[in-house]
């Protein structure tokens, strides 16, 4: 008995210095949060405007303590992905910050929401621009916010070559854009999203902006035949003027292996500063499914019946990338 | 498709000295319904093995007709593919896995040859790696890439071969099982040493989706289409994937990406210097961009005879490691050895069929004999 008292007090006398640390770094979250606040209250005092956003804070504090979380959760390898390399949990703790880029960067306004699925299997198909996928991002956040469901983008299989990128991507729920992961992802019911332009959409230059490329060969409604999941096409307006393309030198693309090596205003000019996307207002929306379980099962092999479905799909994009451009009175203030 | 259980098998096994065979013909052994199990390998068995007949022959040679048809055999089943590149050194491996399955072939398609199953443990390494890679491997599908090291290049030979006998022989029952990397407290892979190291050294940007697959799932496996009739491929691996940044810490160790990307296999070979893991380049390249296999005809045909899956498999071994130094099973076996060798040489001979075996004794079991076989006689 005597020596558990011992052993009580000598753990109690040893734990006492870093138990404070401990407490302080606990509650330093809470402190700085109080003390923004109070200085936001002040500053709305002082110049009658909100300076500084308690929404946006409340995003960057949730990221902060899920990324805490995270990290102490899987540094045991105690954590689940799927067969794809999906982390759920992962994904979670970076939602904060991309919701931050769709609420406060590019203030995206979505529509048509309600033609997303709150279960079962629907294949996404949406325009692609910006050099960077950030439309994909985007997309996700939106579907995320709205049925609460994860969305599983496509990427070109040149990713999966890219340090850094292979695993985040994956991480992040995309997979690479094989026709037989495709069907895999929508058998099981997941929300599938494709950019059938691929590369040829991200690097097409400014001055060709929201012009559709080619639609490959169709791939993606063969796909959809195969699964029978309806196709809902996507037209996203703003992330073309993210990056404005202004030159693409092949050559040192070639150089490092890449589809396209982009030049904008800031790129490469700026170093890492360039990689800063410029903040244009966004507009994303969601059109009527396009059922695909009405045709019998060799549809999918047959092509005629996949490039009219195909070109539908694209027809019903850009006349919704032109109606929302119709609608947008500046690039930047929407 | 109605396994042929209760009919008198007799089996031949290569690659007994080595965790394959070995591990399979001790599990034979249990079924009384194989007559016999001839094993054939250039090296002693790894385990002991009670009424195997072991034959130190080297399938390089084309006598292995003769002895396929002196036993009588109607299962060959080729575990003897030499998977691991620090087993043996570049040439022997070339040749056992290439050559030694052709031969065994060639002798097992032969017109008047007894054999009528053929099960043949290849890889999943025969997939590749490549970056570009589609997210699962069906048994159907082939890689689009040339063949990147030499190894892959034999598998590919390999399984012409198996190919070629199924054309040959298409009554025949022919199994193909690519198996994923194995772990297990027995089983000494690169996997294995790899994941020993305090440190893991791994490919910096890069974290791959691996499988894993439990050795006793492994030989589970090997035994239930030796003694069922699957013909077919499979992939065989644990279900599910484990990301190689978790399984090294689920390994408790600690996570270094110091490889380069590019240059890699140069930087391995500095490494090796400091740690002789025996990564040969399509472990490197595995290392890099992961393979996963479906295992869906595996388990339609089979059942879930893998019980373990990639992520369990990793716990399991994780929990054996931590007392490896504690519980060591290799000197036990030495002892058993001596005694076996003892009762054999005891044991009233014209029991079953003559031993064709010579029971490859070790110089230290003989000068122990004479102390043990006293109290014996008392």
């Amino acid at each position: 008995m005597t020596q558990q008292a011992v052993g009580r007090a000598g753990s109690n006398g040893h734990r006492r210095t870093p138990s404070r640390l401990e407490r302080m770094r606990k509650e330093l979250p809470m402190t700085a949060m109080s003390a923004t606040g109070s200085l936001a209250m002040r500053l709305r005092e002082m110049t009658g405007r909100d300076v500084i956003d308690l929404e946006s804070l409340q995003e960057i504090v949730s990221f902060g303590y899920r990324a805490a979380e995270v990290r102490s959760a899987h540094s045991r390898g105690n954590y689940d992905v799927d067969d794809f390399g999906f982390d759920r949990e992962f994904t979670n703790a970076l939602v904060p910050l991309f919701r931050l880029l769709y609420k406060k960067y590019w203030r995206v306004e979505t529509s048509g929401l309600e033609h997303v699925p709150s279960s079962g299997a629907a294949l996404l198909v949406s325009n692609h621009s910006g050099v960077l996928p950030f439309d994909g991002a985007m997309i996700e956040v939106a579907v995320l916010d709205a049925v609460d469901r994860y969305t599983r983008a496509l990427i070109a299989s040149w990713f999966g070559g890219l340090p850094m990128l292979s695993w985040f991507l994956r991480r992040t729920g995309q997979t690479l854009g094989h026709p037989d992961d495709s069907v895999r992802l929508l058998r099981k019911g997941e929300l599938v999203l494709v950019f059938p332009e691929g590369v040829r959409g991200t690097g097409k230059p400014f001055s060709e902006r929201y012009r559709l490329r080619r639609f490959g060969r169709g791939g993606f409604v063969e796909v959809a035949l195969r699964a029978g999941a309806p196709i809902i096409p996507i037209s996203v307006v703003g992330s073309e003027e993210i990056y404005p393309m202004i030159g693409d030198l092949q050559l040192v693309a070639r150089l490092f292996g890449m589809p396209y090596f982009p030049v904008t205003p800031t790129w490469p000019w700026l170093g890492p500063l360039g990689l800063i996307p410029l903040p244009s207002k966004w507009r994303i929306r969601f059109h009527e499914p396009i059922r695909t379980d009405e045709y019998d099962a060799g549809a999918a092999a047959d092509p005629s019946v996949v490039m009219r479905i195909s070109d539908t799909v694209r027809d019903r994009i850009q006349y919704g990338l032109v109606e929302e451009l119709m609608e947008r009175r500046s690039v930047f203030r929407g | 498709m109605p396994g042929l259980v209760g009919e008198p098998r007799r089996i031949l096994i290569t690659g007994v000295s080595r965790f394959w065979g070995s591990h399979l013909a001790r599990r034979l052994e249990e079924d009384p319904s194989v007559e016999a199990i001839v094993a054939v390998d250039t090296r002693a068995p790894l385990v002991e093995l009670k009424r195997t007949d072991y034959v130190r022959a080297d399938i390089r040679h084309s006598l292995i007709g003769k002895l396929l048809h002196a036993m009588d055999i109607d299962t060959v089943v080729h575990a003897g593919l030499i998977v691991d590149p620090r087993r043996a050194s570049a040439r022997v491996v070339h040749e056992t896995n290439v050559i030694g399955t052709m031969n065994l072939i060639a002798a097992c398609s032969a017109a008047d040859s007894p054999v009528r199953k053929l099960v043949v443990k290849s890889s999943t390494a025969i997939y590749g790696s490549e970056p570009d890679d589609p997210s699962f491997w069906a048994e159907d599908m082939a890689r689009k890439a040339p063949p990147r090291d030499t190894f892959t290049r034999d598998l590919d030979e390999v399984e012409a071969y198996v190919r070629d006998f199924r054309l040959r022989r298409p009554n025949a029952v022919v199994t193909l099982l690519r198996f994923a990397n194995v772990l297990g407290p027995t089983h000494d892979t690169p996997f294995v040493r790899l994941f020993d190291l305090p440190v893991v050294p791994t490919i910096a940007g890069f974290d791959p989706r691996l499988q894993f697959l439990d050795e006793e799932d492994a030989v589970r496996v090997l035994e239930r289409v030796v003694l069922e009739d699957h013909s077919g491929t499979f992939n065989v691996a644990g279900p599910g994937i484990v990301l190689l940044s978790q399984a090294v810490q689920t390994m408790g160790k600690v996570n270094l990406p110091v490889i380069p990307f590019i240059g890699s296999s140069l930087a391995m070979l500095a490494l090796e210097r400091i740690a002789p893991v025996g990564f040969s380049p399509h472990l490197l390249r595995l290392l890099q961009y992961g393979r996963v296999v479906d295992t869906g005809a595996l388990c339609a045909r089979l059942g879930d005879v893998v019980q373990h899956s990639s992520a369990e498999t990793v716990q399991a071994h994780a929990r054996n490691r931590r007392v490896r130094d504690i519980v060591r099973a290799e000197p036990a076996y030495q002892y058993e050895a001596e005694l076996e060798e003892f009762l054999r040489a005891r044991r009233p001979a014209g029991n079953g069929h003559a031993p064709a075996a010579m029971p490859a004794p070790t110089r230290p079991v003989r000068r122990r004999r004479k102390p043990r076989r006293a109290p014996a006689q008392s």
